[in-house]
């Protein structure tokens, strides 16, 4: 018997094109499905001993997950907000819920000291004990509906349940130390909390769960004995929105080595199921099964933007392309996912291929699932300069980087015409026009393309055989750069391979990467550099899950 | 204030920006600051008066120049940033040599940088300013004796013992005046909003509020 081939992973250039970036899919290494698995195969419980909510909606709630090591305890505090005050932006200053994911569980003590800074957001002050900073506001359609309905002894309209697909939708969700929380550092080594984003993911995980209870808790306020409690079925529809604006694109870009892990992780998975010379019938069937989920899932993602608009309708006509390919080849020919896959280059745009491509690795949890381990950035010497590097090689890092950035004129206005930057109010990370508007003097460094091109430039003008640390002494206005030609020796895929400050940049597209990996679905971009999703649609409540329906939730039934 | 260290380095980083370091020495700047504080020295005050010294300075002019013995500055006082830097990317000469270098602002910002350098040749390095022994492998950090805002000279050898080593911190406790004086260099790389960047710059687009 020979070996397996290895089929190669996909190449940087291919993959970390922005419009391919920003058609990226959920799969089973996303960060909500790696949680939800661990917590059902640990057996983790869950509790809920505070829920003192009145009637006007306002108080504290606490959710406690006990896990096998540690317990983490969501305490919630719910509002009463003025309508006129509800916004998405991180300018906003009130909001119908905020939380803090609480290290362990809290006392009273604990509740009121956050009593008095969760509700203030980024103008209170959280502690080491605390490992996430969050609020959420409701969606005021789906919300009234929805309390009315329960009041009165209904169910709501499954209709405007899957128009919205969430009772709230958080504006942010901060963790790593910000605020005052505990950094990273403080949880890192703990298994649980060793695949990246896992507190921020319980955080909106046991959201929902308080979101679901709240509501109910409010129509029976309104409807006394009359009201009734949400269909669990419809309550499983429910996820939790999220809003997101440009201020996460920036993430992408200033974590190289963390966004390299990510996608080199899900190309490795794609290229051992590439790899896999003979499908078991079992295999072939658990694929089907999931493709039709899959579509059931795209049949009700809505978008009212022209570019998602569009998007979809190629993802449709992609998925409809499939059905006709799926109808003629036979999975049970060798290499039948690389046939496949090889197939999608031709004939699918982005969205389909990449749709189809987390969809192959369905079947094969047991080759894809423990590369979550190697999600993390663990490697905090990859910062460091090898300063005795020569010159040489430098410039063949950038080339292999940046080879197509060296070609472009970065003077030309089109190539260059924004520029991000943080506001003074709220600070905000924002982008704006570089020739329209004084900004150009507060630039962030994300346009690596540009930068490295720049440092090129220059290095052509030193001896090749001098050491890099030579030339930083003298140029260290190139040290950025430097450093991060050097990462991409251990982060092929550390580097967006498209200009980020070009006229025609689309920040969804990087939102959409990174949210992708997070493991949302139903993408709704609201503008060029702010996008809505949903989390945890069909996923189990806590007292539901277990090892038979942790996984496939994000997938509905077709039964539905 | 106790501070978490993802915030010191986030507000270091700034506001070495804001005193107008490129964005390479910037980011050295917020994790050399971070790795004293987590080894229980106030990096926030060393770089607070570090900035104090070479806001908006010609950087040239405080860089060291390698090839004299000891490396000397045109300017006359050396940068720890940029001369720490120089080190790191030079480690492998602490093999063979020591390295002595004139006079220089905030000695203790260089010590991160010796420990990279530390790191790097897989041994203990040792850091001598007058009244004062620094020793760290890169991990653990030894200091006895004071960190001055200016002192005349520094060696760098490698070799050395860790006794008595720092205890290690998972907070920063900086005092309210020094991390105010990088919060106002930091607030330097913000943008003043105007009513162009508020409406489209974060691009909130429709309404948000249904």
């Amino acid at each position: 018997m020979s070996a397996t081939p290895h089929i190669a992973r996909r190449d940087p250039s291919q993959i970390m094109r922005l419009k391919r970036l920003g058609s990226l899919h959920q799969s089973r290494l996303s960060f909500m499905r790696i949680l939800t698995r661990r917590m059902a195969q640990e057996g983790w419980q869950f509790s809920r001993p505070v829920f003192d909510i009145d009637d006007a909606g306002v108080g504290r709630a606490v959710y406690t997950a006990h896990g096998p090591t540690h317990s983490y305890s969501l305490i919630a505090f719910a509002h009463d907000l003025p309508d006129d005050q509800r916004s998405d932006r991180v300018i906003a200053q009130a909001w119908d819920a905020t939380f803090t994911l609480f290290d362990g569980i809290p006392d009273v003590a604990d509740l009121d000291r956050l009593a008095q800074n969760v509700p203030l957001q980024e103008a209170g002050r959280i502690s080491e004990r605390e490992l996430t900073l969050a609020r959420a506001n409701r969606s005021v359609r789906l919300w009234a509906h929805v309390v009315e309905a329960l009041a009165k002894g209904q169910q709501p309209d499954p209709v405007q349940i899957d128009k919205v697909g969430y009772l709230m939708r958080t504006t942010a969700v901060y963790g790593s130390g910000k605020f005052g929380a505990a950094d990273r550092e403080v949880i890192a080594d703990r298994p649980a909390m060793h695949v990246p984003f896992q507190v921020e993911m319980l955080t909106v995980y046991l959201i929902r769960h308080f979101v679901r209870e709240l509501i109910e808790h409010m129509a029976h306020v309104k409807g006394g004995a009359t009201a009734i409690r949400l269909d669990p079925v419809i309550a499983r529809r429910l996820g939790i929105g999220n809003s997101t604006g440009l201020g996460m694109a920036p993430y992408i870009i200033n974590h190289p080595v963390l966004f390299n892990n990510w996608i080199m992780v899900r190309e490795e998975a794609i290229a051992r199921v590439r790899s896999i010379k003979t499908a078991t019938q079992q295999d072939i069937a658990t694929f089907f099964d999931i493709l039709g989920r899959s579509n059931a899932s795209v049949a009700n993602w809505h978008s009212q933007h022209p570019i998602q608009i569009d998007k979809l309708a190629h993802l449709r006509n992609d998925l409809a392309a499939l059905e006709s390919r799926l109808a003629t080849q036979d999975l049970s020919d060798p290499y039948p996912w690389d046939s496949l896959l090889g197939w999608a280059d031709e004939a699918l745009s982005e969205e389909g291929q990449e749709l189809l491509a987390s969809l192959i690795l369905e079947p094969y949890g047991h080759l894809v699932d423990g590369l979550a381990a190697c999600m993390a950035d663990d490697n905090t010497d990859a910062f460091r300069i090898d300063g005795a590097m020569p010159i040489r090689d430098v410039r063949k890092l950038i080339e292999t980087s940046f080879g197509w950035a060296l070609k472009i004129d970065w003077d030309a206005k089109k190539n260059c015409a924004r520029a991000w930057y943080v506001s003074q109010e709220k600070l905000e990370p924002r982008m704006g026009e570089r020739f329209d508007e004084p900004i150009a003097d507060y630039e962030q460094p994300l346009a690596p393309a540009r930068d490295a091109t720049a440092a090129y430039t220059v290095l052509a003008k030193w001896d090749n055989d001098t050491q890099v640390a030579e030339f930083l002494l003298r140029h260290p206005e190139h040290r950025h750069a430097v450093r991060r030609a050097q990462l991409s020796r251990i982060a092929p895929y550390g580097e967006i391979c498209d200009n980020t400050i070009g006229d025609d940049v689309l920040p969804i597209d990087m939102l959409r990467a990174k949210l992708s990996f997070f493991g949302a679905t139903h993408f709704d971009p609201r503008s060029d550099r702010w996008v809505r999703i949903c989390m945890y649609a069909g996923a189990p409540y806590p007292d539901d899950l277990s090892q038979a329906n942790c996984d496939l939730w994000v997938y509905p039934e077709r039964a539905q | 204030m106790i501070l978490s260290l993802n915030e010191v380095e986030t507000t270091a980083k700034k506001a070495a920006r804001g005193a107008r370091y490129p964005w390479g020495l910037a980011e050295e700047a917020g994790k050399a600051t971070r790795w004293l504080c987590s080894h229980d020295v106030d990096g926030c005050a060393a770089l607070a008066g570090l900035l104090d010294q070479i806001d908006r300075a010609t950087l040239a002019e405080w860089a060291p120049d390698p090839r004299h013995d000891p490396w000397a500055a045109d300017g006359g006082t050396h940068c720890p940033l940029v001369t720490g830097a120089a080190i790191s990317d030079r480690a492998h000469m602490l093999h063979s040599q020591s390295i002595r270098i004139g006079k220089i602002a905030e000695p203790a910002m260089l010590v991160p940088f010796a420990a990279s350098a530390a790191r790097q040749i897989n041994a203990t390095v040792t850091i001598t300013w007058p009244d004062t022994v620094v020793c760290t492998d890169g991990d653990n950090l030894a200091i006895d004796g004071i960190c001055p805002a200016q002192v005349t000279q520094i060696d760098i050898r490698a070799g050395g013992t860790i006794t008595d080593q720092n205890r290690r911190q998972s907070r920063a406790t900086p005092t309210a005046d020094t991390w105010q004086i990088l919060c106002r260099f930091a607030h330097r790389t913000y943008a003043p909003a105007t009513e162009e960047s508020r409406q489209k710059g974060a691009g909130a687009g429709v309404s948000d509020n249904d």
